[in-house]
């Protein structure tokens, strides 16, 4: 082991080059962190799963022309009709929104009638019993709503149900002890009771933002059929038809009625289409965040071999006197390791510091969760890595000086 | 040409002053060719620094051409390097990036000149010198007497009235080093003022006069008690 | 001498290429990441309309009370009830104002073969089109009095015109939309504020241009549907009359108040109305009003997408990082020419002439980082879609004015970050070459 005294004495001499690879690694740990920690975050909320079993699964949002709220049910009886008898369908149910899609109804909850402020937060599903097959959703208690529970309304004026279907995680909010099946719920404001009639093992809101985190499986099912104009129809087609289906099911709906808008951009879409635009953002910002990480280390690590390649240059003369007075190749190696180890040191302590100060300023200015200090920790070991590497290069040229340089005069 | 009187330089560390010029004179005249001497560590190098304002002093006086120096800035300063004196290094140094025609040109560009002065003069100083065919050359490809003659005609080019010289031979063989030697001895035919460093007692010998320094003062040689352990210790010929 | 320090740095960066090339790597990738990220950032924060966002105001009414208001810091609602809307309307305080909202309109062409298709629509009061200096191609907007009688008029886009009438004229030609005529009075040139400013609440500040532009009185007559949001504190009952007759809030609201005294003047009737809602009894609580103006609006909405802005903060700090490895780098760079520096100021180099030549190299190095940044900010801007939502994306394009920025802020930072070596370099002693050989 070098003593470490002359290094220190040797660094005094070189102060700006000391200083800006110790700020460079404060600085690349305190962004990498952060950066690595950001992207983790995403990928976690872009594997959450909805509930459903997403594959065959297919969705076309359908606007009928001209109609008021209370009068298109018929209409998109037909549709569900004419739907369910295409080849390859295996089943379709109109619903207000579906996870994922960015848009739907929420409200609070409560499981006292008097109590004023809600116990939770919950999107509100309107669909028939077709929707637990349609989506693939998984019942674990209670049971299915019955074709006569479910009732037709117009999206202005839905009866409080006096059935419901929730998701375990709703279910469990409102009665912890696991025994949500059967008791009663308040839905909004209203003073009549909703008994759960059966719970499903999850299914997620329509939204992926940050605001609904918080709520993100909690869902119910109301017994409706809803009459406004528009509506979404999910499709699940026989297994490997998705691809016919999604362009039998649109051309369907055209014959049946051609006063109604389907959007061209939106209007048709894939369940993994769906994923994918609900989740651009998130890969996107993951993408970017991991690209400036990669570049952001090759640029550190750059930075550097370019300054210890100048302070060995600097230092042939230096370097060939301690071989000629007996220093071995290892010890040349291990003098330019162990100084970079110190630099490293001192630049990821601040670095760590930056790294949660920065942290903590990003939690008050965005809706962002504390830093673990498991990825300071990860960061402080791969910067000091990263520096090792970086310094092995110019200390291995560094330790092949010939003992001659020291009598050479320029 | 150039005055100094009662002249010290002192360095200071945190522990010790050293005294590397101590009420140090010296008188050289215009057209003077003179050679200083002295053992390693005498203080000659730092009189030339001095001399040829690379360095400021602690006390004492030093006209040169007439000018009181000490109170100069940074800028006049360079300004009367670049126009009065001509530097001759030991270790030539010259710009390696550069070849030869660009290296005589660096001082000629800081005094502003036009294009056409500058190459009429770089050339007819490389002509002196007999290395006007290798303009184009880069120093790398030069012998080490060739790269002297360069270094020689970027001192020349700027027709400087002061030419200071140190070791100009120093790392050269013999027969290079006469050639150094004999074109030095032509500029000062021509009228320049020269000053040369040396601990070649040979080469000094070939000067009009010569100054020996010992501890950081001129000596007058033939009545120093010190001289003769001087002369030996240099003879033993330990770099300066 | 500029053209001569040019050619000496352009040399010295030859002669260590590997080097140069990695300043210019990083010089390029900082730069086109801050310059990539701050498109977006700049679309998204730009004004709208300049010569009107502070002419123009937001009223916002609190008809919740601090039982709702409280979750949100004690902000009245952000959109207004159709009550609150019409009274204002009617009260009429202001030198221009309208109410509006998105409305659900499709489109029936008149051609069969075409199926219908859906443009966005808004329903408001005439007064929008002067407040907000909406250019018109052909005609007029629709009239006041056309407001009051609910006119079965419309306003269309440009795009729409080219749809459905091939680009020609056609003020007084009926349009079908829900099933229903319209006559058109006027059809208004491209129009594209960017952010939308006008309807933030629903949009986020990005959508497609309007095309479809309707009396407000008439769209509600036919009991249309906001195709935005629409937040009720309590239940409003069933149908369409109980709902407009709620405190669901859903429509919005702008006032145009020139001066000083006139937004003053809003304020206090503002709250004298809310005083007297109070006093009716309607308001249990007392006056909690705001009167924002456009830049305030957007700044409290936060158009700018959260993504905007971590993603032009991570940028900065790596085109910080960028910048420190580039000081390191150049010092490495110029203390290792020390030698030259000493021989040049030797020769009577003064330090103004050691600071130019090197500042010179090194803004050399931060043009040629300024062209590698400008094509990797080509490539940002053509990758930003991955991030970004598409109506923001689209808005990030390379202009001139991106081009010349990319390249100032490469070359000036680089400057910047070779202060400290050229000062190093300065600080070389002409002496230092006779001492130590």
């Amino acid at each position: 082991m070098m003593h470490i005294k002359p290094i220190l004495a040797a660094l005094k001499r070189h102060k700006a080059g000391t200083i800006l690879i110790a700020m460079q690694i404060a600085l690349t740990l305190a962004i990498v962190c952060n950066a690595v920690f950001i992207i983790h975050q995403r990928l976690e909320r872009v594997q959450r799963p909805t509930g459903m079993d997403e594959a065959d699964v297919m969705a076309i949002h359908s606007i009928f022309v001209g109609l008021a709220d209370n009068n298109a049910g018929p209409l998109i009886q037909a549709d569900l009709q004419a739907l369910r008898q295409l080849p390859g369908v295996q089943d379709a149910v109109s619903i207000n929104s579906y996870p994922l899609r960015g848009g739907g109804w929420s409200t609070g909850v409560r499981t006292d009638v008097d109590a004023k402020d809600s116990k939770a937060h919950t999107t509100q599903y309107f669909a028939d019993e077709r929707v637990l097959a349609t989506m693939g959703l998984k019942l674990v208690a209670g049971r299915n709503f019955r074709a006569d529970e479910i009732v037709q309304a117009d999206p202005q004026s839905v009866p409080d149900p006096s059935i419901v279907i929730v998701s375990k995680a709703l279910a469990d909010k409102m009665y912890p002890d696991g025994s949500g099946l059967g008791k009663p719920i308040y839905i909004g404001d209203t003073k009549k009771p909703t008994t759960i009639i059966g719970i499903v093992e999850r299914l997620g809101v329509p939204w992926n933002s940050v605001w609904s985190d918080d709520f993100y499986e909690n869902s119910l099912i109301q017994p409706v059929q809803l009459t406004g104009p528009f509506t979404n129809y999910l499709i699940r087609s026989k297994p490997g038809q998705l691809e016919s289906v999604m362009k039998a099911a649109p051309a369907a709906l055209v014959k049946a009625n051609r006063m109604r808008v389907i959007s061209k951009e939106r209007g048709v879409r894939s369940f993994a289409q769906i994923r994918d635009d609900a989740y651009k953002g998130d890969k996107g910002m993951a993408i970017l965040m991991s690209v400036v990480c990669l570049v952001l280390l090759g640029v550190t690590a750059a930075g550097i071999v370019g300054l210890t390649s100048f302070w060995v240059g600097q230092r042939r003369k230096q370097i060939g006197v301690r071989r000629a007075l007996g220093a071995t190749k290892r010890d040349i190696l291990s003098y330019f390791l162990t100084e970079n180890l110190l630099i490293g040191v001192v630049g990821v302590v601040i670095g760590a510091l930056l790294a949660i100060g920065m942290n903590l300023w990003l939690v008050t200015q965005f809706e962002m969760a504390r830093l673990s200090l498991v990825y300071v920790l990860i960061g402080v070991v791969a910067l000091l890595l990263l520096g090792q590497g970086a310094v092995l290069a110019p200390a291995l040229r560094a330790s092949r000086v010939s003992p001659v340089e020291a009598t050479r005069s320029v | 040409m150039l005055k100094m009187t009662h002249l010290s330089k002192v360095y200071r560390t945190e522990v010790v002053e050293t005294y590397a010029l101590r009420d140090f004179n010296i008188n050289v005249n215009e057209g003077e060719f003179v050679a200083v001497t002295g053992p390693s560590g005498s203080g000659k190098t730092t009189f030339l620094t001095i001399a040829g304002l690379l360095e400021t002093f602690t006390g004492g006086q030093y006209h040169l051409d007439g000018v009181e120096v000490s109170n100069l800035n940074d800028n006049e300063r360079s300004r009367i390097r670049n126009e009065k004196i001509g530097f001759i290094f030991q270790a030539f140094n010259l710009i390696p990036d550069l070849n030869v025609f660009d290296n005589v040109e660096v001082p000629l560009r800081y005094r502003g000149m036009k294009t056409a002065e500058r190459k009429e003069r770089i050339m007819n100083a490389l002509e002196r010198v007999g290395l006007a065919s290798r303009a184009k050359h880069y120093p790398a490809e030069l012998s080490g007497g060739q790269q002297q003659r360069v270094a020689i005609a970027r001192a020349l080019a700027g027709s400087p009235r002061l030419l200071l010289a140190d070791e100009p031979t120093g790392n050269l063989d013999t027969q290079m080093a006469r050639g150094v030697m004999e074109l030095l001895e032509e500029i000062h035919r021509e009228g320049a003022t020269i000053v040369m460093v040396t601990h070649d007692p040979e080469l000094a010998a070939r000067a009009q006069r010569n100054v020996h320094i010992i501890d950081g003062q001129v000596v007058d040689l033939a009545e120093d008690p010190r001289f003769h352990h001087a002369v030996t210790s240099a003879r033993a010929g330990s770099p300066a | 001498m500029f053209a001569y320090y040019l050619q000496l740095g352009l040399r010295s960066l030859r002669k260590n290429p590997l080097l140069t090339l990695l300043m210019v790597l990083a010089i390029g990738c900082g730069v086109a990441a801050s310059m990539t990220t701050y498109s977006v950032f700049r679309a998204t924060s730009n004004n709208p309309i300049p010569d009107k966002s502070s002419q123009l105001f937001v009223p916002q009414i609190d008809n919740w009370g601090p039982e709702s208001t409280q979750h949100n810091k004690g902000e009245p609602p952000n959109a207004m009830s159709y009550t609150d809307a019409i009274n204002l309307m009617r009260d009429k305080r202001a030198k221009r104002q309208t109410a509006l909202y998105p409305a659900q309109m499709s489109i029936v062409p008149t051609d069969p073969s075409m199926l219908p298709f859906r443009e966005t629509s808004y329903a408001w009061y005439t007064d929008a089109f002067a407040m907000f200096d909406i250019p018109m191609l052909y005609g007029h907007p629709w009239t006041a009095n056309e407001d009051e009688s609910h006119a079965a008029v419309v306003v269309i886009g440009k795009e729409l015109n080219e749809k459905m009438f091939n680009g020609v004229n056609s003020v007084g030609k009926n349009i079908n939309l829900n099933g229903r005529d319209y006559r058109i009075v006027g059809v208004a040139d491209r129009w594209n504020p960017e952010p939308v400013f006008y309807d933030v609440t629903n949009t986020n500040g990005f959508d497609d241009p309007i095309e479809v532009f309707m009396p407000f009185t008439r769209a509600v007559e036919l009991q249309t549907a906001t195709n935005g949001n629409n937040n009720c504190s309590h239940d409003p009952g069933k149908g369409w009359d109980s709902w407009i007759r709620s405190e669901c809030v859903w429509l919005g609201f702008w006032a145009e108040l020139p001066t000083k005294s006139e937004a003053d003047a809003y304020r206090s009737y503002l709250n004298g109305y809310a005083a007297e809602q109070q006093r009716s009894g309607r308001f249990r609580w007392a006056p909690n009003n705001r009167l924002r103006n456009v830049t305030e609006w957007l700044e409290y909405q936060k158009v700018v997408p959260q993504e905007a802005k971590v993603s032009l903060m991570v940028s900065l700090g790596f085109l910080l990082i960028c910048l420190v490895n580039t000081v390191g780098l150049l010092l490495a760079k110029f203390m290792r020419r020390s030698s030259e520096i000493g021989v040049r100021r030797a020769l009577g180099a003064p330090r103004k002439e050691i600071y130019l030549q090197f500042l010179i190299e090194a803004a050399a190095v931060g043009l040629a980082g300024g062209v590698v940044g400008l094509l990797l900010t080509g490539l940002g801007v053509m990758g930003v879609s991955l991030v970004f939502e598409p109506d923001v994306a689209k808005l990030a394009k390379l202009d001139l004015s991106l081009v010349l920025l990319t390249m100032l802020v490469a070359v000036l930072t680089t400057v910047l970050a070779a202060f400290y070596p050229t000062w190093r370099a300065a600080q070389v002693q002409p002496a230092w070459q006779l001492k130590s050989n």
